[in-house]
């Protein structure tokens, strides 16, 4: 049986438009770049743009890490 | 033809005998004349009559990954020593300079990895080279704001990839820097491939911006003109070619349509010249199309540039001694 996809949770760790800028807490957001907003984001932030990625990483993961060992 | 031409000159020996200097090594290469030992002591030859030739310019044709493994302050200071005129690169080499002019770095790695865990880790490898994804990012959003800025600057006006580099190594504040150091040098840098690297993927970034009037324009057959003068305005003109590609093709092409051919050429390479590609074919095969001369100094070493350049480098700056000091023809 084929194993079942993971349901992404909404932060823009794992959203299509990120790239990581000072990981991991902070991505650069190509979508806000476009659009003259500030595209450095917060790892375990999200807007209402927000679409999941193909890339399987581990953003997210070391993100939550990051944030528990403070 | 007579039988003792063909044995003119015993090989000799190499002798290792305490210390050495790197010119002495070459000068044991020398002496044993053979295989690669042989074509690298011609090299180092090479390279010291093009510097010594005061009509000669020298172009350095740069391909493959050679600034991230570690040749970027070697280039940059040949620039400054005024021992490279004109540097022709992938845009790829330019794009992993500016990364490090921004702060990122390049890192020790290893060919023998778990690539899909380098890729969940957001880190890039090249051969045993690991560049973490984050310095691209920071390098196209920096660069994009450059790009703001230098299409505003230009209003339109369409930049040679010459100009543009330039543009890029005013911007650039690292000494290290090939960019910047070809910029304070006023020494030409051509990339003709552009587009084919982060420079272009930067551009879409810059263009696809709200607001964005006037893109930047670079139009990469302004190059033509340009190198080509520098070529005919030259009474001599050497390369020195690692790798090969676009960028040994832009040199060589160079000399085809100035009608002057290569006076000196070295090129550095792994490639094969069984595939027809550019960058493994033989300087015979350049000199039936004229841009390498027949009588030329030439020199094809067959070996990893990594470690071939900088020797060569090392045995010829021995021998010019500290005092050398060369003003390029086209600088006088």
């Amino acid at each position: 049986m084929a194993e079942k996809a993971k349901i992404k949770k909404k932060f823009c760790g794992n959203c299509g438009n990120h790239n990581p800028y000072n990981y991991p807490k902070e991505v650069f957001c190509s979508i806000r770049f476009s659009e003259n907003k500030n595209p450095i984001v917060a790892t375990l932030w999200c807007c209402e743009e927000w679409n999941p990625t193909s890339q399987e990483c581990y953003c997210v993961e070391e993100a939550m890490k990051n944030k528990k060992s403070k | 033809m007579q039988r003792k031409i063909f044995l003119q000159e015993p090989v000799k020996h190499i002798k290792i005998n305490g210390k050495l200097t790197v010119d002495q090594l070459i000068q044991q290469f020398k002496n044993s004349g053979s295989f690669g030992a042989g074509k690298l002591s011609d090299a180092c030859d090479i390279y010291e009559h093009m510097i010594r030739d005061e009509g000669c310019t020298v172009f350095l044709a740069l391909a493959g990954a050679v600034v991230p493994a570690g040749m970027r302050s070697l280039v940059a200071d040949l620039i400054r020593e005024r021992l490279v005129d004109v540097v022709v690169s992938t845009g790829a080499n330019m794009v992993h300079d500016a990364i490090e002019a921004l702060g990122g770095h390049h890192y020790k790695g290893h060919w023998f990895v778990d690539d899909y865990m380098l890729y969940k880790n957001h880190i890039y490898r090249i051969y045993d080279v690991f560049v973490p994804e984050e310095d691209f990012t920071k390098l196209d959003y920096k660069l994009a704001e450059m790009y703001d800025e230098i299409a505003n600057e230009n209003n339109g006006k369409s930049l040679s990839s010459n100009e543009f580099a330039w543009e890029l190594g005013k911007r650039l504040n690292d000494s290290n820097s090939i960019l910047r150091a070809a910029y304070e040098a006023k020494a030409p840098i051509f990339l003709p491939a552009v587009r084919d690297s982060e420079f272009g993927f930067i551009h879409w970034l810059h263009a696809s911006r709200k607001n964005c009037q006037n893109p930047l324009v670079v139009d990469a057959f302004k190059d033509v003109p340009e190198i080509v003068n520098i070529c005919k305005r030259s009474p001599k003109n050497g390369m020195i070619v690692i790798g090969g590609g676009v960028p040994r093709n832009t040199v060589q092409s160079a000399a085809l349509a100035s009608k002057k051919g290569m006076d000196y050429a070295i090129i550095i390479t792994m490639d094969r010249p069984e595939t027809g590609g550019l960058s493994g074919s033989t300087l015979e095969e350049t000199i039936s199309w004229g841009k390498v001369k027949g009588k030329a100094g030439k020199i094809m070493v067959i070996g990893d540039a990594m470690i071939i350049f900088p020797i060569i480098v090392a045995s010829v700056l021995e021998r010019l001694g500290e005092d050398f000091k060369r003003i390029p023809y086209l600088k006088r």
